[in-house]
């Protein structure tokens, strides 16, 4: 009876001084390191877009040579997923109980993140800057999500208004991806020009798996569309004008951020890009931005693998992560996740290489205000052999 | 009407390439009954080639073209010989199973080697420009294809007929023991078989590189391409074009009129519906194997 009295003593010591230890430390943080986890499709039919983690990582590369954030490394883990978002929550998982991330940065794709989305918010892991611009992510606001990415469907919203305003479209169209990244294009176009008294002409949904992009073409064209929003993959969309093209029809293509790579898209369609109007998030590649030269010489100049290209995706590795950084930077020496998720709420007009970045206390009646870090985004048509042409400055879409 | 006439023409134009590679999975089910499924991933290895010649090296046209039908052949060739003669007891079922594992490796290889960034083959033709009848279009590149798949099919059928090869390569398929018997090395039968058809299937992915290349480009005119044969009987020549016109145009009309979310799969529920009611496929007569 005593030796079990003693026992049970025992446990509740050691029960009490383990939540103690637990509370002191917090996961992923030691005095020299911080652990962020990232994945990102290096192989796989979204390859393209894994230039974002070899971003991001290089920019880590640059902080810690710089000395780190408040004498602590930042240790950066990332996985391929392949796009798959079967790999991507293994990946994680395997990631978050081995090793043990503070936090998680960016991450391509809205289907791999939607994977892992509920598994680390119920864990309360920070995660910044989904490289996706779905509504999934504040629709509801999530404590410890945070987005950078601006909305594909305020994107489309942008688009449509200028078409409309500007270019005095009248009969404006829309091909889109039949999943979530493709829909949430659609539903923006829907309500831009709902308030402007227009309509769709048509809304063709496209089908990953689709090669031939003829009875798609038939049907823009059939539409008589004077405008056209391509809401689908590069290659997706460089088949479309491609094939419009060989049929005679030529409205004016707009596109999205995700499209907006100009020198490669302009490559690949052998100049068929010329002309597109697209939306961007990001500063221009040459533009003289003095913080985007800086990343250029410091981050992707030194560490950057042979052959790595300095394009839109790469450096937008480092525009998610920004804000991370920044509020790891707020929290100074004591850094926990909450600490963390307080430093964060109290960013506003926060400017790294992309709109300006707020965020706010969370309010399950205002996501967009509180957990949508950017929501801005400007306009930019491509030229001859690839080059941008500024159509707008950073405009704040409601 | 015109708009039908259109999607008719664009239904043979993207059958074209449904078409050259049917006809090379047809080659080798001629031959041997089994169903390469590697044969997309093989002409992807050829327009990846050409694309490293072209761009890397920079060769000029008339000399990387046929120097990636040479190496098509080769590829077939190789394949054949390292990988298939090599597998114990086959039975066809085994050698299909082999077929979808070097699939796998070959997307792998291209994927490793030259990444996966679209990418797109420079051509002495632009894959844009198009030719215009009447109000109906067709891309200079899709005539071009329309043209090489007929050309190729003729061939194919007056090679199969008329020459000693390929009397030989039927007798192998029809009896492999008893052609043996009569003297016909098999072996070489098979092996310049699959260079053959190799280089049919070479010929689509050249033909469709233009436009963009990645390494998952070749699977939907495979997958297509079989479809096509299947619905042509799998041994018929004519058939087998035949059926992926069918298959193109149908798609087209399908998008165009029906439903344009499920038109990539309405060519595979024409294909269980032309199996259920004449199971040897359109054209192929129904062949009974005595035991």
């Amino acid at each position: 009876m005593k030796m079990k009295r003693i026992l049970v003593g025992l446990a509740a010591l050691v029960l009490v001084f383990g939540m103690a230890f637990a509370a002191g430390a917090e996961q992923g943080v030691t005095d020299t390191e911080i652990h962020i986890g990232q994945w990102g499709p290096q192989t796989g039919p979204a390859a393209p877009w894994g230039s974002v983690a070899r971003g991001t990582d290089a920019y880590f590369k640059m902080i810690n040579a710089q000395g780190g954030i408040h004498g602590r490394k930042l240790i950066h883990h990332m996985f391929d997923d392949g796009y798959n978002p079967a790999k991507t929550k293994a990946g994680v998982k395997e990631l978050q109980e081995g090793i043990g991330m503070f936090a998680w940065v960016s991450g391509v794709g809205t289907a791999p993140g939607l994977s892992v989305m509920d598994y680390l918010m119920e864990r309360k892991i920070p995660w910044v800057g989904p490289s996706a611009g779905s509504l999934h992510w504040i629709e509801p606001p999530q404590k410890y999500l945070f987005a950078v990415y601006p909305l594909y469907y305020i994107e489309a919203k942008g688009l449509c208004r200028y078409a409309v305003e500007k270019l005095g479209k009248k009969r404006i169209a829309i091909a889109y991806q039949n999943d979530d990244y493709g829909k949430n294009g659609l539903k923006g176009a829907v309500e831009a020009l709902e308030k402007m008294g227009l309509k769709l002409v048509a809304q063709i949904p496209v089908e990953k798996s689709d090669t031939d992009m003829k009875p798609h073409v038939m049907k823009l064209k059939k539409a008589k569309a004077d405008a056209v929003l391509l809401w689908v993959t590069p290659t997706h969309a460089i088949r479309i004008v491609g094939t419009s093209k060989a049929m005679k029809f030529a409205p004016q293509w707009m596109s999205t951020s995700t499209c907006s790579d100009f020198p490669f898209m302009y490559k690949i369609s052998k100049g068929l890009w010329e002309g597109v109007i697209a939306a961007t998030f990001g500063e221009l590649p040459d533009s003289d931005n003095p913080l985007l030269q800086k990343y250029k010489k410091d981050a992707y100049g030194k560490y950057a693998a042979k052959g790595e290209r300095w394009g839109l995706f790469y450096y937008a590795g480092i525009l998610f992560a920004e804000p991370l950084v920044e509020g790891i930077k707020r929290c100074g020496k004591n850094l926990t996740r909450e600490r963390l998720v307080k430093e964060m709420e109290g960013i506003k007009n926060f400017k790294g290489i992309g709109g300006k970045i707020s965020y706010g206390p969370l309010d399950l009646a205002e996501p967009y205000a509180c957990r949508q870090g950017q929501k801005e985004v400007f306009l930019v048509k491509c030229l001859k052999g690839g080059k941008y042409e500024k159509l707008t400055g950073w405009m704040e879409i409601k | 009407m015109l708009e039908f006439i259109q999607t008719i023409t664009s239904g043979i134009a993207v059958g074209s390439s449904y078409a050259l590679m049917g006809l090379a999975m047809v080659l080798v089910y001629k031959t041997s009954e089994v169903v390469n499924f590697a044969q997309g991933e093989m002409a992807l290895v050829v327009s990846f080639f050409t694309y490293m010649v072209l761009e890397n090296y920079g060769f000029p046209f008339y000399v990387a073209f046929p120097s990636a039908l040479v190496f098509a052949a080769f590829l077939g060739f190789f394949l054949e010989f390292a990988v298939l003669r090599r597998a114990k007891e086959p039975n066809i079922l085994g050698m299909i199973i082999i077929t979808i594992g070097l699939e796998m490796i070959l997307m792998g290889f291209v994927s490793w080697k030259f990444g996966a960034d679209p990418k797109t083959m420079p051509f002495p033709m632009s894959p844009y420009d198009s030719v215009e009848i009447g109000g109906v279009f067709m891309s200079s590149l899709e005539v071009l294809t329309f043209v090489v798949a007929l050309s190729v099919m003729a061939i194919l059928f007056l090679f199969l007929k008329y020459s000693k090869l390929g009397v030989a390569m039927k007798a192998t398929q029809q009896n492999n023991m008893a052609a043996r018997l009569m003297g016909i090395r098999t072996n070489r039968i098979l092996m310049v078989t699959w260079g053959i058809s190799s280089v049919v299937g070479g010929l689509a992915g050249l033909l469709i590189s233009p436009t963009t290349m990645q390494p998952y480009m070749m699977w939907d005119p495979m997958l297509k391409g079989f479809a096509g044969a299947v619905m042509g009987g799998m041994t018929s020549l004519p058939g087998s074009v035949f059926g992926a016109y069918l298959i193109g145009i149908i798609e087209n009309l399908f998008g165009l009129y029906v439903s344009i979310e499920f038109k990539s799969v309405v060519a595979f529920t024409i294909i269980v519906l032309v199996l259920c009611v004449r199971p040897s496929g359109l054209f192929a007569r129904h062949y009974v194997k005595k035991v």
